[in-house]
C-alpha cells in the first residue's frame, strides 16, 4: 500500500523529481510559422512513386529503412511484423503476373462497367456487385476496382516494376489491432526512404498473393504470417516534389470549457 | 443521429453512371503544358494522356476513364505548373465524404 502511494506521488510530482535530481529537460520552441524542418519536409514530399528509374537501390538503403521500421511503435511492444525484400527482377515480374491475372478475374466478376449495357452479363454482374458492395463496402469501393479494370487490361502495373519490393508480413496473433501496426510500421519505412531521396508506393493488391498457394510457398508465407501490404522502393522519375493541395478536414477542438471547430 | 441519411447509407453509386462516378477533377493549362508525358505516368487511375495539336503535344484527361481521386500526384510532377486537381473527390451516397473543408496547400501554423 505505502509503495503504491509512493508510486502515485512519485506521478504528481514528476517535475519536482525531475527538479531535485538536477536534470530538468529543455523545451524546444517552435515558433509559430515556422519553416518544415526535415521530417515535415520528407513527409509533404512523399508521393507514391509508380515509375522508377533502373538503377538498383542499394542493399544498405533497404536495410536502413527496415531498421526504421524495426523501431516502430506497436501494441504491447508485439512488433507483429515480418519482412521480405524481393530484389530478383524474374520474380517480381512472376508477383506482377499473378497479380494481374487475379485482377482480371476481380474485374470480370464484379467490374460490371466492362461488361456491355444490357447484356445478360452486365445485368447478372451488376445485380450481385451491388449486392457485395452492401457487404464489403471497403474492399468493392468504386476506386480499387477501377484500378483493378486497369490492370486487368495491362493498362496499370500492380509493382510498378520497381527493382524492389518490400513485403510486409502481418503476424495475425498481434496484440490488439496488428493491422494498424504494419501500418504505422510501413510510414516508416517510407519516410526514411523518402529522406534518402527515394521514391515508393504502397501496394494494396500485393494481398491478392496470398491467394496463390504457389506464391506463398515459393516465398515462405505461413500462418500465423500474411502478406498485408507492400512497398515498391525505386529512384523516382522526374522530380515529383512540388507542394500539392489536399483536402483540409474538421477537427473538433475541446478547450477551457469551450468547443470549436477548426479546418 | 447519423451523419449519412437512411437514403444515403442505402444509395450505393451506379458504376455506370458518370454523374456518381466519374470526376474530372483536373484542370490542364494547354499553354503551360509542354507535352512532356510524366503526368500520364504518376497518374494513379491512369485518366491523363498526350494528343498532338498542331504538332505539339499536350496532355488530357480521358473521357472515358472514371477514377480520378484528386491526389494531385500530376501537380507534384509538373515542371510548369500546368495541371492540378483543384476539388476534392467526392462520391454520392454511402461514400459522400464527410467533415471535409476547402481544399488547400501545406499550412504552416
Ligand atoms: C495501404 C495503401 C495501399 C495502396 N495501394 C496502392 C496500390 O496497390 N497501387 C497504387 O498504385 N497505389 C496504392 N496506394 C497509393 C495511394 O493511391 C496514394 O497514397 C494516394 O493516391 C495519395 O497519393 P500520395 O501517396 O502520392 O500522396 C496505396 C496506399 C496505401 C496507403
Amino acid at each position: 500500500m505505502a509503495e503504491t502511494n509512493a508510486a502515485v506521488a512519485r506521478l504528481d510530482d514528476a517535475e519536482q523529481i525531475e527538479a531535485d535530481a538536477g536534470r530538468v529537460s529543455k523545451i524546444t520552441e517552435v515558433p509559430v510559422g515556422a519553416d518544415w524542418n526535415a521530417v515535415e519536409r520528407a513527409m509533404l514530399e512523399r508521393r507514391s512513386i509508380r515509375k522508377y528509374k533502373r538503377r538498383q537501390v542499394p542493399p544498405h538503403l533497404i536495410r536502413r529503412m527496415l531498421e526504421m521500421g524495426r523501431y516502430s511503435p506497436s501494441q504491447g511492444n508485439c512488433q507483429p511484423w515480418k519482412f521480405l525484400v524481393v530484389r530478383d527482377a524474374a520474380m517480381i515480374q512472376g508477383m506482377e503476373e499473378y497479380c494481374a491475372g487475379a485482377c482480371k478475374k476481380l474485374s470480370t466478376s464484379f467490374d460490371y462497367t466492362t461488361h456491355r449495357a444490357g447484356s445478360l452479363r452486365h445485368f447478372a454482374t451488376r445485380a450481385k456487385t451491388r449486392l457485395f458492395n452492401r457487404l464489403q463496402p471497403n474492399m468493392l469501393h468504386p476506386v480499387p476496382m477501377t484500378v483493378a479494370t486497369l490492370i486487368a487490361q495491362g493498362r496499370f502495373a500492380v509493382f510498378h516494376r520497381a527493382p524492389t519490393v518490400i513485403l510486409l508480413l502481418m503476424d495475425k496473433r498481434g496484440i490488439g489491432t496488428p493491422e494498424i501496426d504494419i501500418g504505422i510500421c510501413g510510414t516508416n519505412i517510407v519516410l526514411a526512404a523518402q529522406s534518402f531521396g527515394l521514391g515508393t508506393c504502397w501496394i494494396g493488391f500485393s494481398k491478392l498473393l496470398n491467394q496463390s498457394r504457389e506464391w506463398c510457398a515459393r516465398l515462405g508465407v505461413e500462418a500465423p504470417y500474411e502478406i498485408s501490404e507492400a512497398i515498391t522502393v525505386g529512384y523516382p522519375v522526374g522530380d515529383p516534389t512540388r507542394p500539392i493541395a489536399r483536402d483540409t478536414h474538421e477537427i473538433v477542438w475541446f478547450e477551457d470549457g469551450k468547443k470549436e471547430i477548426l479546418y | 443521429m447519423a451523419l449519412l441519411s437512411k437514403q444515403e447509407r442505402r444509395h450505393f453509386p451506379d458504376w455506370d453512371d458518370p454523374a456518381q462516378c466519374i470526376f474530372q477533377r483536373v484542370d490542364i493549362d494547354v499553354e503551360k503544358c509542354d507535352g512532356c508525358r510524366l503526368c500520364t505516368l504518376v497518374c494513379p487511375a491512369n485518366v491523363l494522356e498526350v494528343y498532338v495539336e498542331d504538332s505539339r503535344k499536350k496532355a488530357r484527361v480521358k473521357t472515358s476513364q472514371r477514377g480520378c481521386i484528386s491526389c494531385n500526384n500530376c501537380h507534384a510532377i509538373c515542371a510548369n505548373e500546368a495541371i492540378g486537381a483543384k476539388l476534392a473527390n467526392d462520391f454520392v451516397g454511402f461514400y459522400r465524404q464527410l467533415g471535409r473543408g476547402p481544399f488547400s496547400l501545406p499550412r504552416k501554423f
